[in-house]
């Protein structure tokens, strides 16, 4: 075959190749055959202009912040080369949020209302958070906490036994026309020196000693009055009773009140009469069964105001509460909310003999900020 | 394509790319005929790969700090995001009713399946003879862009370059004559040079 039909052979191919491209072309020599399938190949030649202005697109890209009117108004932009400037219309926003803007993820979609949607959700937990912050910070305040106990006074001492009174209890006098004045008794001790007396006889003895009643060492009674009987209702003149064996009352031997012994009150052998125990001795603890808190006073809360309240109580045989006294203060009004919660409580009452008897006890009552 | 044989100046050349993105245009020129080869196979019309093409390579400047080189081929790295872009492309245009079964079999299989670390043959060889064709004297290579570029008839081409029919016709035999030529010798080449290391 000749070199100018080879030409026109391979020409024809080409026709036929660019014309349909799926087809098979008509060759028939060998060597058409074998120009012709770098043809084939040519098919998809890359357009120099193209690459040229890919390159240029790019470059421009790469140039950080470029003018955008640049890139929309290039005459040699491609399509997808507009799309790309689109999105470079925002000036140096996908340099600050590329992810936001798109950018970062490569070929993958990027939806801004996912972004949107993000940012709105995780503003509005902040503003929660700072919300919720702001409301506990302005109404947060300690957590008043009152604790109370009853405190079980074992005293060593042991009252002596009494086998016809029940209770101690004591009572003297000094055989006078005029019962014992009015006054509180003198302090309890465990061994009696001198008898207690209002009047005194001899004021100069050789040999003094302070006057005592026999009782628990730990139980005192106010001495800032005048001694004297303090179940008496005579406040004067003063008095020794027309009792006997020294002392002051109706009783005898030396002690205070209508008793028999160094004691106080009615009974006898010591300590203090009138069907009033203490625990210990044969007496039980009365139990508590109601005991509701008390409140911290308004005024107390606001000085952070806090600390201990002691009340004396007489729990009486019904287990209520009886007379009430404050044997160490507090102030700021917790003194007065302690015994007002104390007159509440309610206790199973103390027993003698399985008998229900008045005791007295303290109670302690804390008063504390958290 | 030489720079392409040596993993170390490409990669001195994405480090300085990285640095500096206006260094970019050197990793394009080494690669803009093998991704432009490995698209152009699977789209059917020119300005589709076109599109493509241009895709890949601002995905790439855009995410080519994010490459951290691990000794594969830069390449390899750009046809993952054209394989990725010609997915989603197929996923898309799946979707419409009129999509001919054709450029479903063209191409879509499994994105993440495919190797690009060993680049196919077929494309190195498709990406060189374009190379080529920049080789070929003056007279050829006007005629063989116009001819397959543009695709022009013969008597167009003579029109244009003020030349018979005949003439290009020769000279379009022999471009066609040289390129099977080059193409077999550098193939030989390349085969030897990668025996030789």
């Amino acid at each position: 075959m000749s070199n100018a039909s080879i030409v026109d052979q391979l020409d024809e191919n080409i026709e036929a190749l660019l014309a349909h491209a799926d087809s098979e072309p008509p060759i028939s020599d060998p060597a058409v055959c074998e120009l012709l399938a770098v043809a084939a190949e040519l098919r998809t030649l890359p357009d120099p202009d193209f690459k040229a202005r890919l390159k240029a697109d790019l470059i421009e890209q790469a140039a950080p912040c470029a003018d955008p009117a640049a890139h929309t108004d290039s005459r040699m932009i491609t399509r997808p080369f507009a799309e790309s400037a689109k999105k470079m219309s925002a000036p140096c926003a996908s340099a600050i949020l590329p992810t936001l803007f798109g950018a970062g993820y490569g070929a993958y979609p990027v939806h801004r209302s996912s972004f949107i949607a993000s940012a709105l959700a995780h503003t509005t937990a902040l503003a929660l958070l700072v919300t919720v912050g702001i409301w506990a910070a302005r109404d947060a305040h300690e957590v008043p906490k009152v604790s109370s106990v009853v405190l079980t006074d074992l005293s060593p001492y042991v009252l002596p036994p009494a086998p016809d009174e029940a209770g101690g209890g004591g009572g003297g006098g000094d055989r006078e026309k005029l019962r014992a004045s009015k006054g509180n008794p003198p302090r309890f001790a465990s061994e009696q020196i001198t008898p207690p007396a209002i009047v005194v006889r001899n004021e100069h003895a050789r040999l003094t000693a302070d006057p005592t009643v026999v009782g628990p060492p730990s139980l005192s009674f106010p001495q800032t009055g005048p001694m004297g009987d303090p179940l008496s209702g005579i406040l004067g003149p003063p008095s020794n009773g027309t009792g006997s064996g020294s002392g002051m009352g109706s009783g005898s031997e030396g002690g205070v009140g209508t008793g028999r012994g160094p004691g106080v009150g009615p009974g006898s052998g010591g300590g203090i009469g009138g069907e009033i125990y203490r625990v210990g001795g044969g007496v039980s603890a009365p139990h508590a069964i109601y005991d509701p808190e008390p409140e911290y006073s308004e005024e107390a809360r606001k000085a952070r105001y806090q600390g201990v309240v002691v009340l004396q109580v007489v729990i009486g045989a019904d287990g209520r509460p009886g007379d009430v006294r404050v044997a160490r203060t507090l102030g700021m009004g917790l003194d007065q909310k302690a015994i007002d919660a104390v007159r509440q409580w309610r206790f199973e009452p103390a027993l003698k003999d399985r008998r229900p008897v008045a005791v007295v006890v303290n109670i302690e009552v804390t008063f504390r900020l958290y | 394509m030489k720079v392409l044989e040596n993993g170390v100046d490409e990669q001195n050349l994405v480090a300085a790319a990285q640095q500096d993105p206006s260094r970019f245009a050197d990793l394009y020129e080494s690669n803009f005929d093998r991704v432009y080869a490995y698209v152009s196979r699977r789209v059917l019309h020119r300005h589709d790969a076109e599109d493509l093409t241009a895709e890949v390579f601002h995905a790439a400047l855009r995410d080519l700090e994010r490459l951290e080189w691990r000794g594969r081929p830069f390449a390899a790295w750009l046809m993952g995001i054209a394989a990725h872009l010609l997915a989603d492309g197929w996923r898309h245009a799946a979707k419409r009713p009129e999509i001919s079964t054709s450029d479903l079999e063209r191409g879509d299989v499994g994105v993440d399946a495919i190797d690009f670390t060993i680049i196919d043959p077929k494309i190195e060889e498709r990406a060189m003879l374009y190379q080529l064709v920049g080789e070929l004297p003056l007279d050829q290579r006007q005629v063989i862009l116009r001819r397959f570029v543009e695709q022009k008839s013969v008597r167009e081409i003579a029109l244009e370059l003020g030349r018979s029919a005949g003439a290009i016709k020769q000279l379009q035999f022999r471009a066609l004559q040289n390129l099977r030529m080059r193409i077999g010798s550098c193939h030989v080449e390349r085969v030897h040079r990668r025996s030789t290391r």
